[in-house]
């Protein structure tokens, strides 16, 4: 019977999801020209 | 050859000659080193840790912070006196004055841990003179590692805006294995664990410093302005 | 004057690329989570790895590999392009570090039963991470171009030969880490749909990296494109 650990993958998987979107949505603003 | 190194001993001697005039950086080093060794002493447990356990450990924080001191020192200085502008109208070579500068450091910090050694013996009350020669050399290679890589950051720090705190930045990640290994080392020395113990530990510092020290020679003029 | 349209065009090709390369990551997402079987013994926490990895693989090979060589390139041919493909690639470098000590305690806390243990690959990852951090740091407290450029190619060239000290160093310490299972002589011991998914997983996130990379060269370029047009433009006006 494998531990009930979902809410750690679920943490991790939104953690990174949102590290990589912050910053891509920042170098898009930046890098959005004048 | 020769004359490389003639040159670099020149340098040295200028350098330590200005600190030997002032004594005051090599002085506020070691009151910083004995307090180091005092605090750890106090802020154990004697009946929960003993001291030859965390000794090695305390010796190699304590040398770490006399080495950054050093590094310091050196950096102030140059900042202060503009020192390198001088040396590079000279005729010395960029290898002179690099070899020069870290040899003048690494007798600063060897001098603080000379000092501070025997401290140490007294206040952790661990037998060192069985392991002396091996430990002296440990102690040597591990210094020789920090402050090469240390000298050429110095030359960096002392143009940015950060000073100091770049310096110490910039130094960092070069100090895990120089500093990991050597405390390693010494914790198997004063065990009295055999050679064939440590002495993967000892190729890698080895490597360590040969590998930085080839480089950073030869990376040294690119932190030089043309 | 062709520096600014190229790089602008530069720019939306890059835009393009991080916008397929993030597309192939949400597939990652939806592929660990609902279509790959869960490990029988680690339980969902395993899946954690879908993520983990090929993010240390850009983050540590990748990444800092191109940081290394085109900081070597420069300080041989001088060309300013080389330093900013460099800087470009420390700082999406550090995004993805990022992720790997983040997620990397998160899987660990399920395996190990603690957030950080001294672990090999965690520990040389948290030093490759101080070197990126001293690179940006060097960055930004030198104004100079050149200068900055010239610092940046030195650090970036002692920082990669650094990375296997640390690796040697961490490795004769203790090893806790979970042994690398897909890339084995013989049969990797990973099942087929969990193979499929991770050697997808380190394909998008390779993908996602050269996306930002581009973009992020590209606007560093743009930028300095337009910097030496207003140093010319007010030469020219005196």
């Amino acid at each position: 019977m494998p531990p009930a650990n979902g809410g750690f993958m679920v943490a991790a998987y939104v953690a990174a999801a949102v590290i990589y979107l912050a910053y891509t949505g920042w170098l898009y603003w930046r890098s959005r020209g004048r | 050859m020769r004359s490389v190194l003639a040159e670099a001993w020149t340098i040295a001697a200028k350098d330590l000659l200005l600190e030997f005039r002032s004594r005051t950086a090599f002085l506020s080093a070691l009151v910083f080193t004995a307090l180091v060794l005092a605090i750890f002493n106090f802020a154990r447990d004697p009946t929960a840790v003993s001291a030859t356990d965390l000794a090695p450990s305390v010796l190699w924080i304590t040398f770490s912070f006399a080495g950054v001191l050093g590094l310091n020192r050196a950096f102030s200085l140059e900042k202060e006196n503009r020192a390198i502008d001088g040396l590079l109208l000279s005729p010395a070579s960029r290898t002179s004055l690099y070899l020069g500068k870290t040899l003048a450091n690494l007798v600063f910090v060897g001098a603080v841990e000379a000092i501070a050694l025997p401290l140490f013996a007294l206040f952790f009350n661990v037998p060192l003179l069985d392991v002396l020669g091996a430990l002296v050399l440990v102690i040597a290679l591990a210094t020789v590692g920090f402050v090469a890589v240390g000298t050429l950051m110095s030359s960096m720090a002392v143009n940015t805006r950060f000073g100091e705190m770049m310096l110490l930045v910039l130094v960092l990640p070069f100090l895990l294995t120089p500093v990991s290994t050597a405390a390693e080392i010494t914790a198997k020395l004063f065990a009295h664990r055999p050679f064939a113990e440590w002495a993967p530990w000892l190729k890698l510092l080895a490597a360590y410093d040969i590998t930085f020290v080839v480089l950073c020679t030869l990376v040294f003029e690119f932190t030089l302005e043309e | 004057m062709t520096a600014i349209p190229s790089a602008e065009r530069a720019l939306k090709r890059g835009g393009i690329l991080t916008a397929v390369g993030l597309l192939l990551v949400a597939g990652v997402y939806v592929r660990a989570l609902a279509f790959t079987p869960e490990e029988a013994t680690q339980g969902l926490a395993q899946k954690i790895f879908y993520i983990h990895a090929p993010s240390a693989w850009v983050a540590l090979y990748l990444a800092y590999g191109i940081v290394g060589i085109f900081s070597v390139l420069y300080l041989f041919l001088k060309d300013p392009r080389l330093d900013l493909l460099a800087a470009s690639s420390a700082e999406v470098g550090t995004v993805f570090t990022t992720v790997v000590l983040v997620t990397g305690p998160i899987w660990g806390k399920t395996i190990w039963g603690a957030w950080w243990t001294w672990d090999a690959r965690l520990t040389s990852t948290l030093f490759l991470y101080f070197i990126y951090l001293s690179y940006l740091v060097l960055r930004s407290a030198v104004d100079e171009p050149g200068r900055r450029a010239r610092y940046s190619a030195v650090l970036g060239i002692l920082g990669a030969l650094l990375v296997p000290f640390i690796h040697m160093t961490v490795y004769l310490f203790r090893t806790l880490h979970p042994m690398p299972v897909v890339l084995q002589p013989g049969r990797p011991r990973v099942p087929g749909p969990m193979l499929v998914t991770i050697l997808y997983a380190f394909f998008a996130f390779t993908v996602f990296y050269f996306g930002l990379l581009w973009r992020r060269y590209a606007w560093a370029r743009l930028r300095a494109a337009r910097a030496e047009r207003e140093a010319d433009g007010a030469d020219a006006s005196r």
